[in-house]
């Protein structure tokens, strides 16, 4: 291989370094653990001021909203009502989100919740996404 | 009915395999009449699943609510085009709907080249009808779309709301045309490894191909931003979804490929490469239907989990065993013995890009399916949003921004420092006069101060090149200004369609940058009250509800004022569409070139009459709509007839030893 064709590999390789860089950095600065409910009950001690996203289930009745301040908070609970596993807390994880409702929000609703889990023990979401299971496969009623 | 859409199913089945067995044992046994049969019943597979289809929208059109499909995703009071882009607003539809467009794309291949390309054919319409065979034994054996329900439901459960839309009419089919036209290019490059004819033919044979594909992927994308923007109501249009990721990767390499394949034409290099970016720019569409269908990942757009991921999972092993295992067969004969002369070449400028561009798919590949690689290796999921890709693809958006102004000027092979000067003087001037200037007045978001600047280097380049030929026309020819211009394009539609491409690229990087200076504000007013945003004063008069069969709306009316006059009245609206039992924004968006001012009623308590507003000033998104309008325009003169590239592609036919001269231009 000539001086030219190394001159061509040293400049790709600097492209290819600073893709791998930029990937690798730009993981370890933005990444959020993803867990379901039961999980986030699991480990939650470990998770104080951690990002994180937690997929759970809007308890019946556990909605406050005001519309005024754009303030919410709602009880986060397991999907599956079935054994709460060991060391859990059986009642689920209080969230506080500030601003606009989603469309599909509701209780009884699966939800995808995306923040801080804070020292007093609870999820200060900076965004919420409703995963609505008849997105594109709806139910038919008879 | 339904019975003869399904028969037509199995019988395109059985014809897709009969295809392939015979254009394959037709080959080998050197049997041309039994390749012929071959390409006949290709030809009649698309016309079983052209039956298929009709009897699918007739059920849609006649509203036969005891076929699932019809029940599941049209209602009686949906209109008439809603009913018709049912057809493929659910997994079944969309997956039959691709079947038609495949069938439909294979037919032409067959039919252009049904003199033309006699040894590759057999192999073209052999892999064409395994990929119609892969959707077709979907349809008969997975996710059958005219299953017929126990009982018949009085109404239909109605299209979701989110895709009763015009953009989301046009969207899909787009995005389906771009992605399902990238297997004619990858089935003549496995039929030139399979036959070892690995010269340029193939190549200048799918080029309208690859470019159509990239035409309908580019059109996909931008409807698919358009649609986001005006109907998901989060005041952007682009968000890194897995869906939208799915649908941009392709679009890099098949841009990638576009770009390097001219290095092919003119050096005879890069052959590796490019057979690289066509099976990978295949495999990248495949892979996002799998993204889209399979549930694997969670997305706002995603069909919900079918089942169907291991299917599209094996189905993309095949492709990637039988396309690596014919490139490694192969590779001797693909190498060049042609060099690179300098980097400060086309040649080079075009490599960097493709590598940025290749880089840019793979970021966006690693980000998207983050989450499995993380729990496989280390049994956690750890998820990466649009700050992962913002921070790691703009960085590369900006450097492919500075190879764009490079790449189309500079010379091939060795640029001379002479030439340099010339061509790089006003463009380099042009770009640092901007970005001083933006510096002064006080712009210090250095991102868009070198966003815009770059802009300009690239626009000036651009547009020196087209006076440059205008006047040496209008010199030596004696041609009017505009007869000169039209001509130069007419000329050399090739070159000068993609510095077209190139403009309308330009400014959607100049809208793009605009969202850095996004203003938001949410507050929650009552009637007769007022709030500032930016330099507008909006005015909440009040909500009126209005009713029909299909819809419940409470629109709200909020006037607009800019230093005490009122310049507009707009009406954003929380609608509910009655048979989905579901609410939905209806934004409402007052676009200048400057700022779009875009407003959503987010939530409406009539017992207080409160009404909650997300306002969103986006600096210069109109000019994305303008640069995706210019960009395809720009390759539709690219596309255009040309006599100079069909006498090449005829000397490259013939003459395999002219070659490299052919297409000298």
């Amino acid at each position: 291989m000539g001086v030219k064709q190394s001159k061509f590999l040293i400049g790709a390789l600097l492209i290819v370094g600073a893709v791998g860089y930029l990937i690798y950095t730009s993981i370890q600065e933005t990444k959020v653990y993803y867990f379901t409910i039961d999980e986030f009950l699991l480990n939650r001690t470990t998770l104080t001021n951690t990002d994180v996203r937690v997929a759970g289930r809007v308890q019946d009745g556990s909605i406050q909203w005001d519309p005024a301040a754009l303030n919410l908070t709602f009880r986060l609970t397991p999907i599956e009502p079935g054994p709460i596993p060991v060391g859990a807390i059986p009642t689920g994880v209080p969230v506080s989100y500030q601003g606009i409702l989603p469309d599909m929000f509701a209780e009884g609703r699966d939800v995808i919740v995306e923040g801080l889990y804070t020292p007093d023990q609870q999820l200060v979401a900076s965004t919420l996404m409703t995963s609505c299971p008849s997105k594109y496969e709806p139910e038919i009623e008879g | 009915m339904t019975h003869l859409g399904t028969l037509a199913l199995y019988l395109a089945s059985l014809l897709a395999v009969y295809a392939i067995v015979t254009s394959l044992w037709g080959v080998r046994m050197r049997r041309t009449a039994w390749i012929a049969s071959g390409a006949q019943a290709a030809y009649a597979v698309g016309g079983c699943v052209v039956i298929a289809s009709i009897v699918l929208l007739h059920a849609l059109l006649t509203r036969d609510f005891n076929v699932e499909y019809v029940a599941s995703y049209s209602s009686s009071t949906l209109p008439l085009h809603y009913t018709v882009a049912a057809f493929w607003g659910g997994q079944k539809g969309s997956l039959l709907f691709w079947a038609l467009i495949h069938c439909f794309f294979s037919a032409i291949v067959l039919f252009q080249n049904r003199t033309r390309n006699q040894e590759l054919m057999p192999y073209v319409t052999a892999m064409l009808m395994t990929i119609a065979l892969f959707f077709l034994g979907l349809l008969c054996f997975i996710t059958p779309p005219f299953e017929r329900l126990s009982f018949i439901p009085g109404e239909g459960s109605d299209l979701n709301p989110l895709l009763q839309n015009y953009w989301m009419t046009i969207h899909p089919p787009a995005l389906y045309l771009g992605f399902i036209s990238a297997s004619v290019p990858f089935a003549f490059a496995l039929a030139a490894l399979a036959t070892g004819k690995l010269g340029d033919v193939w190549i200048r044979t799918t080029r309208r191909w690859a470019l159509t594909s990239w035409f309908f992927l580019s059109l996909g994308n931008l409807l698919g931003g358009r649609w986001a923007y005006e109907v998901l109501g989060w005041g952007g249009y682009w968000a890194w979804d897995p869906v939208e990721n799915a649908a941009i990767m392709p679009w890099f390499t098949a841009t990638a490929y576009l770009h390097s394949v001219m290095i092919q034409e003119k050096k005879d290099m890069l052959k590796v490469w490019n057979m690289t970016l066509v099976i990978l720019t295949f495999v990248l569409t495949i892979f996002g239907t799998f993204l889209t269908r399979s549930g694997v990942i969670s997305s706002v757009h995603s069909f919900t989990q079918s089942g169907l991921g291991p299917y599209f999972l094996t189905f993309l092993a095949c492709i990637l065993v039988v396309s690596v295992g014919l490139l490694l067969y192969r590779l001797p004969d693909l190498k060049s013995e042609n060099e690179f002369d300098s980097l400060l070449s086309r040649e080079a400028a075009f490599l960097f890009n493709n590598l940025i561009l290749v880089g840019l798919a793979f970021a966006t590949f690693w980000g998207t399916i983050f989450p499995i690689l993380s729990e496989w290796v280390r049994g956690v999921k750890i998820t990466v949003g649009p700050p992962f890709f913002n921070q790691v693809n703009g960085p590369l958006g900006v450097l492919l921004l500075f190879l764009t102004g490079i790449g189309p000027i500079i010379a091939w092979r060795r640029a001379s420092w002479s030439s340099l000067r010339r061509q790089f003087t006003i463009p380099l001037a042009v770009g640092l006069v901007l970005g001083g200037l933006l510096f002064v007045l006080g712009y210090r978001n250095y991102y868009a101060v070198v966003i815009f600047s770059l802009a300009g280097f690239v626009l000036a380049g651009i547009l020196a090149e087209f006076s440059r030929g205008t006047r040496a026309r209008q010199v030596m020819l004696h041609e009017s200004p505009p007869q000169a211009l039209g001509r130069l394009v007419g000329k050399n539609p090739r070159r000068y369609g993609g510095y077209i491409v190139h403009i309308g690229v330009v400014l959607i990087f100049f809208g793009v940058a605009g969202a850095l200076f996004t203003i938001e504000k949410q507050i929650t007013v009552s009637a007769e009250q007022s709030f500032e945003v930016g330099r507008y004063t909006l005015h909440y008069t009040g909500i009126t509800d209005r009713e029909d069969a299909h819809i419940a709306a409470q629109i709200a009316t909020v006037k607009i004022l800019v230093d005490g006059q009122q310049i507009d009245t707009m009406h954003p609206e929380k609608r509910f569409y009655k048979k989905q039992n579901q609410p939905t924004t209806e934004v409402d968006i007052r676009p200048t070139l400057v700022e779009d001012l875009y407003l959503v009623l987010g939530s409406y308590d009539a017992p207080s009459g409160l009404a909650t507003f997300q306002v969103f000033i986006n600096p210069l998104v109109s000019w994305i709509w303008i640069g995706g309008l210019i960009l395809i325009l720009g390759t539709c003169v690219i596309m255009a007839p040309n006599p100079a590239e069909r006498q090449a592609f005829a000397l490259a036919r013939t003459s395999a030893d002219m070659r490299g001269q052919a297409v000298a231009e």
